[in-house]
């Protein structure tokens, strides 16, 4: 299959993921078990996209606010809409980034690096430039291999027997969450 | 967008194809072959190449500035040279005027008409200034990945096309089916083929 079809028949997969991810973010307040590393931060904030429908019958919900409990956005679950990009913090040890996942494309946007002293201060002579861009590198890999890390953990859920009792949780919880 | 400072966008590539060796000398030599060529003092419409990440004008590359550790570092430079549909229809109209008036005749025939806007396409285009784009990347050589800082998908077709005629090697956009893929085993990847949408409520 060709990446296009790809996108189009598959598109389901990182909706699925970006919604599973907001309702394991909050079933322990935040806090999301990585094997082997512990604890991460994941939270979800300030901009939700969802949507429903393909094509002319396209319709997009859009919420945003700073200390919205994204209310509009769990009624949309509940209607069917399918979470398309949401804003996330996530913090390992004593870093925090802050980034937009769009789920069909998988596209990092709007993303904000870990505040570091190399980072802030590029010098000007060759040494300290390289060293630069090597920490933000670093920031930018580490970033992914979160994402990654918490993806792999919904994809082996997702094809194994467990995803049943999974899905039950998560229907419990889009439910409870609207009807609050 | 943002590699270097501020806030960044990007997506993901996997790199397919074999690594020619000795790497390092490869790139160098590829990467100088497909260096970018300013357009400003000629009537190309359209340059395409590769630059510094810390300099746009610096497509020479001294000290290897496009390696970084184990990281290939490189913006992607585009100068192309547009003329608005508005600008262009008037000076077509313009000229059309010109014409019936130099003349004396009431209406344009279409093969004229087709010659006249072909012309101050070409005038026009000569004289507006190539307008520049640069995107970062970095290419993750132990794991063939590579990162481009932009969103925008006409960017990716021209970074596609680019780095498969400089380096010989298909690049493969990360959307979560094929990272999925990459992440899970031979019995998961199997077993994803065959999953369903689910439903959660």
């Amino acid at each position: 299959m060709d990446l296009v079809d790809l996108i189009i028949e598959k598109r389901f997969l990182g909706q699925e993921f970006l919604t599973w991810l907001w309702w394991k973010s909050e079933e322990r307040g935040g806090g999301v078990e990585l094997p082997g590393q512990g604890d991460i931060l994941v939270v979800f904030e300030k901009h939700m996209l969802l949507e429903y429908g393909e094509g002319e019958a396209n319709e997009k919900l859009i919420c945003r606010g700073l200390q919205t409990e994204l209310q509009e956005a769990r009624t949309g679950l509940t209607m069917g809409k399918k979470l398309e990009q949401a804003r996330v913090r996530l913090a390992q040890n004593d870093h925090e980034w802050n980034v937009t996942l769009t789920a069909t494309l998988m596209e990092f946007r709007s993303v904000r690096l870990p505040k570091t002293g190399d980072t802030e201060q590029g010098g000007n002579n060759p040494e300290e430039l390289e060293g630069m861009v090597l920490e933000r590198i670093f920031l930018f890999e580490e970033l992914v291999r979160l994402v990654n890390d918490l993806f792999r953990l919904f994809l082996t859920i997702r094809v194994s027997d467990q995803w049943h009792d999974e899905l039950l949780k998560i229907r419990a919880w889009v439910k409870r969450t609207s009807a609050t | 967008m943002g590699f270097l400072k501020g806030t960044a966008g990007f997506v993901r590539f996997a790199i397919e194809g074999e690594l020619p060796k000795p790497f390092w000398d490869f790139v160098a030599e590829r990467v100088t072959a497909f260096s970018f060529k300013d357009i400003d003092d000629t009537y190309d419409e359209f340059s395409i190449g590769w630059v510094s990440i810390h300099n746009m004008f610096d497509s020479q590359f001294n000290f290897a500035s496009y390696a970084n550790g184990d990281y290939v570092t490189l913006a992607l430079r585009i100068d192309e040279r547009k003329v608005s549909p508005a600008i262009l229809k008037k000076f077509v109209d313009k000229e059309e005027e010109r014409i019936k008036k130099e003349k004396q005749i009431p209406k344009i025939s279409r093969t004229m008409r087709t010659e006249i806007k072909e012309r101050i396409r070409v005038e026009l285009m000569r004289r507006a200034i190539p307008l520049p784009a640069v995107y970062e990347l970095y290419w993750n050589v132990a794991d063939s990945t590579l990162i481009f800082f932009s969103t925008s998908s006409k960017a990716h077709t021209l970074l596609e096309d680019l780095f498969k005629e400089t380096f010989g090697l298909t690049l493969i956009q990360q959307i979560p089916y094929n990272t999925a893929e990459h992440l899970l085993d031979e019995a998961g990847t199997t077993h994803l083929a065959r999953i369903s949408p689910a439903i959660f409520v």
